[in-house]
């Protein structure tokens, strides 16, 4: 048996792991951003720009020092939050992606209780259904909905629920003339209701629900497929026929046996998902028009605004590894015989 | 045992199948409930107007936005000494001047400036205002600053040179003797004559000691507008070659609009301007660029295409813009205005051609090698295939619409389309030639591979691509289709001097920095672009600074026309397109007055004239 202990020791070696793996990382991207243009002042300054606008790129971000000073200015940029002047938008990087990066928290988090909600019933009712035409029908569900196309899926929802039916707002986190409440944790929704201002939570829900459901419908086949293994997996285990035999209540059985068990693998990729979201925002972002760090990221990439693309590579980047990091260790926590690469015995 | 159990999961699962059902019928009916009250309390308010466009300002301080959203933001909330007069685009009406003129040798141009205006906060604006406005844009050095710098200049090039810190000490307000030196200082670019009169001085710019014909349409542009010196001073003064942050996300201007909420990334809402100085000018002194506003807040969301046209079709939306692809879908959409405006609007926003590059690749040198690619396009295939039709074929550099086009072009017709012609002249020039009727001369001899550039940003530049691609492999010619994205593209296309082997041939376009053929034939005919060797010399240099220095129209038609011929006759450019752009408005909306040199959804320059039947 493994104790607390044991597993305390490998979550910290997973998190220094995961910092080392950081640190590469942030080196390896700084070293594309670097090799991308022999005169990467003149890529990083914009089209157009003037022989000013680039000297000043080189003094912003020190392009006329040797490179391996570059790369300590770098890091001590990255962990003292000075991330530099976007040279586009010439605001500060970093409060830049404070702005966006709450917004595609809200939204992605959003995404991901949908995903839940209707990934897992679905996968229940699919696996207590094996077979059969229930089973045959989610499964083309989350086949086709996994299969569909982003920007197809974003469009279609528009045109539905904003053209057809026109019951939701086609894009936007909130609606232009609504006084929004104080920053407080830089989600809309949440700061709405900290602040205790109905109309504007209901705004921001009005607005979050299209985007959120088409991230949800174009992820929960993943979770679906991965619960309804899972459950089937549990379901047929002698301990699971055992508890049947002594009597014990079947939803007892359901909730302890079957689902606890059945789900472990669903949790996990539900932890990886949410890195996997917040990455995959880009189009949906963009088609919604939601201002979050996905179309900040796109906007980015389509004015080679590379600067403030190298700061939205990285934070992508932690957070994936963060994702798999709480993954390893949710994974660790809830089968304790995959842990410490032990395997099944 | 075992069966019951399955069967009574099954049974469980059924009942959580229906109770799921229950629920989410229940929660979309709350939300259908909600948002049909919700929509009916947003029914379409008869003094806001809402508009949708697809990309976001790049800055809101007007000396450094160099974009359409931007100037459009702009040319509410700041104003100049002058604006184009309606839908003209050769003359002109006061703004924050009330008259002007110009000297006899055209370098001199005295405005005289109208009393009681103020900015929206209250603080009036005089000649100061203006002599440090130019100045700033001058001194911060921004990518638009070449639209003034071409005449104007902080310094006089011998005793006087304007610096930041001088811009930062002077007080605006009650300027002492050194300021006013500065500001009366006779040889220099701006000259404060009194607080109502201000000169500009020409020939301090790059362009040298020449008239330019075109410099009160630089003039409209908002690197002219006035902003308010101690706004700027408050906030951080002017540093020379350097943005200003705050400026860049905050404006206080005298337009009829103020600026609103800022939503980033998503909206701006411009709201009248309360204490607009033209609320007070006598009704007979008014023109339409001075006009109070009539809609009380114009709000100017940034959505997707697709978001877009749901909105206009609900209502949502009263003025939207869309590629003219969608002109026969956007037809369709009940109680929308939709139209094609003259072709001038089209050429305001980009005119297509492609470039072959003699110095990259030797074998553009040969003329013969250029007529049979020029012969070897379908232009008109094209225009039917990548844009339904809905562009015209032109002959450059001066683009279609715009002013002296059709005197240059004369009796020169658009470039056709003769794959037999083509197959001659690519023989003619020894390669192996491919005749439509299958004859295949100079066999061994193939023309040797050649990169072609374009945007795979572009739709439409994709499709051309992909068509030339195929109408040149019908003659023997094979080209290796390489895209760039945008932003890479105009790195290589528009940088002077940046003649590369790698992309010798390519898409090119110009799309206006100020509404003036002097500036598309600076740049497309002066060596600005890439490619331009085989046609640019001393007579076409020549001749495009005799077109902008001379306000004689027969002068001015001669130099024009002589640089269209030379270019014609080279084969070197490929005239291809000019695509038409769409007007969209809801029904109801009316008071827009079109001007190609308007920003305002790409079409015309004020919103204050816009409002509902």
């Amino acid at each position: 048996m493994i104790g607390r202990k044991e597993l305390i020791l490998f979550i910290l070696k997973r998190i220094i792991f995961s910092f080392f793996v950081i640190i590469g990382t942030i080196i390896i991207i700084f070293f594309i951003s670097h090799i991308l243009s022999k005169n990467p002042a003149a890529l990083w300054a914009g089209p157009k720009a003037k022989p000013s606008t680039i000297a000043y790129v080189i003094n912003e971000y020190g392009l006329n020092k040797p490179i391996y000073i570059q790369l300590l200015n770098f890091f001590e940029g990255f962990f003292t939050g000075n991330f530099g002047i976007d040279p586009v938008t010439h605001q500060p990087i970093a409060s830049e992606i404070f702005y966006y990066f709450p917004n595609t928290i809200e939204l992605v988090i959003t995404a991901l209780i949908f995903i839940i909600i209707i990934g897992i019933g679905l996968g229940y009712i699919s696996a207590v259904h094996f077979n059969s035409k229930v089973d045959d029908l989610i499964r083309l569900l989350y086949t086709t909905a996994w299969a569909t196309p982003t920007f197809l899926a974003s469009i279609l929802a528009i045109l539905i629920f904003t053209s057809y039916i026109p019951i939701l707002p086609s894009g936007g986190m909130y609606s232009p003339g609504l006084t929004p409440p104080p920053r407080i944790t830089g989600i809309f929704v949440i700061d709405s209701l900290l602040s205790g201002n109905l109309a504007d939570f209901i705004n921001g829900l009005d607005h979050l629900i299209l985007p959120a459901l088409t991230l949800a419908f174009l992820n929960f086949g993943i979770v679906t497929r991965i619960s309804r293994s899972g459950i089937l997996n549990v379901k047929w285990m002698p301990y699971v026929k055992n508890a049947r035999a002594k009597g014990v209540d079947e939803r007892r059985i359901n909730r302890y046996h079957i689902l606890r068990n059945g789900l472990i693998e669903s949790n996990t990729v539900i932890a990886v998902m949410f890195g996997w979201l917040v990455t995959g925002t880009v189009v949906v972002e963009e088609i919604f028009s939601w201002p979050g760090i996905g179309k900040f990221a796109y906007n980015a990439i389509t004015s080679d605004d590379y600067p403030a693309l190298i700061y939205v590579v990285i934070v992508f980047t932690i957070l994936v590894i963060i994702a798999n990091l709480i993954a390893d260790i949710m994974y660790a926590v809830l089968d304790p015989r995959i842990r410490l690469g032990r395997g099944i015995k | 045992m075992i069966e019951m159990t399955q069967s009574d999961n099954k049974k469980g699962a059924g009942r959580l199948f229906i109770v799921v059902i229950v629920i989410v019928v229940i929660i979309a009916a709350g939300f259908a409930a909600y948002a049909l009250s919700h929509k009916t309390q947003t029914t379409v308010n008869k003094t806001s107007l809402v508009v949708e466009e697809g990309e976001f300002p790049d800055s809101l301080d007007p000396a450094v936005t160099f974009s359409t959203p931007g100037w459009e933001i702009m040319n509410q909330i700041y104003q100049g000494l002058v604006a184009p007069n309606g839908t003209s685009v050769t003359t002109f009406v006061g703004v924050l001047a009330y008259n002007w003129t110009i000297s006899p040798n055209g370098m001199n141009y005295t405005f005289y400036l109208r009393h009681n205006v103020t900015f929206s906060n209250g603080d009036p604006f005089n000649a100061y205002d203006v002599w440090f406005s130019i100045y700033r844009s001058i001194i911060m050095d921004q990518s638009p600053e070449f639209i003034l710098g071409q005449n104007l200049a902080a310094g006089n090039g011998i005793n006087f040179n304007i610096t930041a810190n001088i811009l930062n000490s002077i007080n605006y307000t009650d300027p002492n003797s050194t300021d006013l030196y500065y500001m009366e200082y006779p040889n220099q670019s701006v000259q404060v004559v009194n607080p109502y009169e201000v000169i500009f001085h020409l020939g301090y710019g790059y362009n040298g000691y020449h008239p330019y014909n075109a410099f009160l349409m630089t003039l409209t542009t908002p690197l002219a507008a006035a902003v308010d010196p101690k706004v700027v001073e408050e906030h951080g003064g002017v540093v020379a070659g350097s943005t200003n942050s705050w400026m860049d996300t905050h404006a206080v201007g005298t337009g009829f609009y103020e600026l609103g909420q800022v939503i980033q990334g998503q909206s701006i809402t411009l709201v009248k301007n309360p204490n607009y100085w033209g609320n007070y000018v006598p009704k007979d002194e008014l023109n339409y660029a001075i006009q109070p506003a009539i809609l009380n807040t114009i709000t100017i969301e940034y959505k997707s295409l697709a978001s877009r046209i749901a909105d206009l079709k609900s209502g949502a939306a009263q003025i939207i813009e869309a590629p003219v692809q969608d002109y026969n879908t956007l037809k369709t959409i009940p109680n929308v205005n939709v139209s094609l405006l003259p072709i001038i609007f089209g050429s305001s926003q980009g005119a297509y051609f492609v470039y072959m590059d003699p110095v990259a690749f030797p074998a553009f040198n040969n003329t013969s090698v250029r007529e049979a690619i020029t012969y070897a396009i379908n232009y008109a295939g094209i225009i039917k295939t990548v844009f339904d039709g809905y562009a015209v074929q032109w002959v450059g550099p001066i683009p279609p619409g715009f002013p002296y086009y059709n005197q240059s072009v004369g009796n020169l017709t658009p470039y056709s389309y003769n794959p037999e012609l083509a197959a001659k002249y690519l023989a003619q020039a020894g390669y192996r030639a491919i005749f439509p009727n299958g004859t295949i001369v100079n066999r061994n001899h193939p023309f040797p591979n050649v990169n072609f550039l374009y945007t795979s940003d572009s739709t439409s530049e994709t499709e051309a691509a992909q068509i030339i691609q195929s109408n040149l492999a019908a003659i023997g010619i094979n080209i290796t289709l390489t895209p760039l994205t945008f932003p890479a593209y105009e790195q290589v296309v528009f940088a002077p001097g940046n003649e590369t082997t790698q992309y010798p041939m390519g898409i090119n376009f110009y799309t206006e920095d100020f509404t003036a053929s002097i500036d598309y034939v600076d740049a497309i005919a002066d060596g600005y672009y890439i490619g331009t060797s085989a046609y640019f010399n001393d007579s076409v240099f020549n001749a495009s600074v005799n077109a902008s220095a001379t306000f004689n129209q027969t002068a001015i038609i001669q130099n024009f026309s002589f640089i269209t011929h030379t270019m014609y006759y080279q084969y070197a450019i490929d005239w291809l397109y000019t695509p038409y752009i769409l007007s969209i408005t809801a029904s109801d909306v009316t008071g827009i007055i079109p001007n190609p040199a308007g920003s305002g959804a790409g079409y015309f320059m004020f919103y204050n004239t816009v409002h509902y039947t």
